[in-house]
């Protein structure tokens, strides 16, 4: 079996340069057979795209999706300068 | 007289989030004068999500000014991108200024790039991936000294997509801080002069920050702002 410091490099690697995620701050870490994916995305649908994307990048590692969605609330206050 | 700038970056539009952010910009014309937009506008920086960019903030009653982000640039369609966006009544700074507002507000700016900060950067030496780096940085920097120059406005703002300083990175890995922006753009806007500089591209990072000039930094990434714009008012006296 793969060092798992280079099965979450690899899994990081995919992330950004499937044209189905292209996201580049999404932590991975891996400890033993699971695999922990942490960070940010703006939709739900590309939540389930890092869990296809992770799981071919790293067969037979139990994915944990542990990524949110960035909820956009209104304006808010404005800042004096 | 105050300006009140609205600002934000990396709203990252695909096709499945048509007209998501535009139902946040309503009332903007009572909140703001202008609305600078960040870069990283696309997902993938096709023309085809560069066209819903455009219908999103197309007929905003204040003026959008753009610069483009890393993810714009992915499918070589950046200058499409540009063209669309313009076509649409959008400003997009590529390393230029703009002079808006009957000539109150000024705006310079463009990308940026990365290559690290002061002391713990990146150099112009060895092999030629590696000067063309850091090369692609010092002439983006120069680019923005003119900008600045020829702006004879009551406020200056600087619009960039990569981050002139390290403070408003708090939050991500200092490992990629080469890769996040680069102290070549604060230096070239401190020596200019400037009120406010505006980024994004750092999802992780902190919204407030300083140049060691003293010029004011915000990070207006959608996930570190959590709200659809930040809104800055130039001249607190007045604000
Ligand atoms: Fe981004
Ligand atoms: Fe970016």
């Amino acid at each position: 079996m793969d060092t798992p410091h280079y099965v979450a490099a690899r899994v990081q690697q995919a992330i950004a340069e499937d044209g189905r995620t292209n996201e580049l701050g999404i932590r991975v870490d891996v400890r033993g057979d699971q695999l922990f994916l942490r960070g940010q995305v703006s939709g739900e649908d590309q939540l389930h795209l890092l869990t296809d994307v992770a799981r071919e990048a790293a067969p037979g590692l139990t994915v944990h999706n542990e990524v949110t969605c960035v909820e956009v609330r209104d304006p808010g206050e404005e800042e004096h300068l | 007289m105050s300006i009140r700038v609205a600002a934000v970056a990396d709203i990252h539009l695909d096709p499945a989030q048509r007209g998501s952010y535009r139902a946040h910009l309503d009332g903007i014309e009572e909140r703001a004068d202008v609305l600078l937009v960040g870069g990283d506008l696309t997902r993938h920086g096709t023309l085809d999500e560069g066209k819903i960019v455009a219908e999103e903030f197309q007929g905003l009653p204040v003026p959008v000014v753009f610069v483009l982000g890393n993810h714009d640039y992915h499918s070589d369609a950046e200058q499409e991108i540009i063209a669309v966006l313009r076509e649409s009544g959008g400003i997009v700074l590529d390393d230029s200024a703009e002079t808006l507002l009957d000539g109150r507000l000024g705006v310079a700016g463009g990308k940026g790039f990365g290559g690290g900060f002061a002391g713990k950067s990146a150099s112009e030496f060895g092999e030629p991936e590696t000067k063309a780096f850091v090369r692609h940085t010092r002439e983006i920097a120069d680019r923005w000294r003119v900008a600045l120059k020829s702006l004879d406005t009551e406020y200056r703002v600087v619009l960039s997509h990569y981050s002139p300083v390290k403070e408003t990175l708090a939050g991500e890995p200092p490992e990629i801080f080469p890769f996040l922006g680069s102290y070549l753009l604060a230096e070239a806007v401190d020596a200019e002069g400037a009120d406010l500089i505006i980024h994004g591209h750092a999802h992780a990072g902190t919204e407030k920050g300083m140049t060691p000039g003293g010029i004011r930094v915000r990070n207006v990434a959608l996930p570190v702002l959590r709200r659809a714009y930040a809104t800055y008012c130039l001249d607190s006296e007045e604000c």
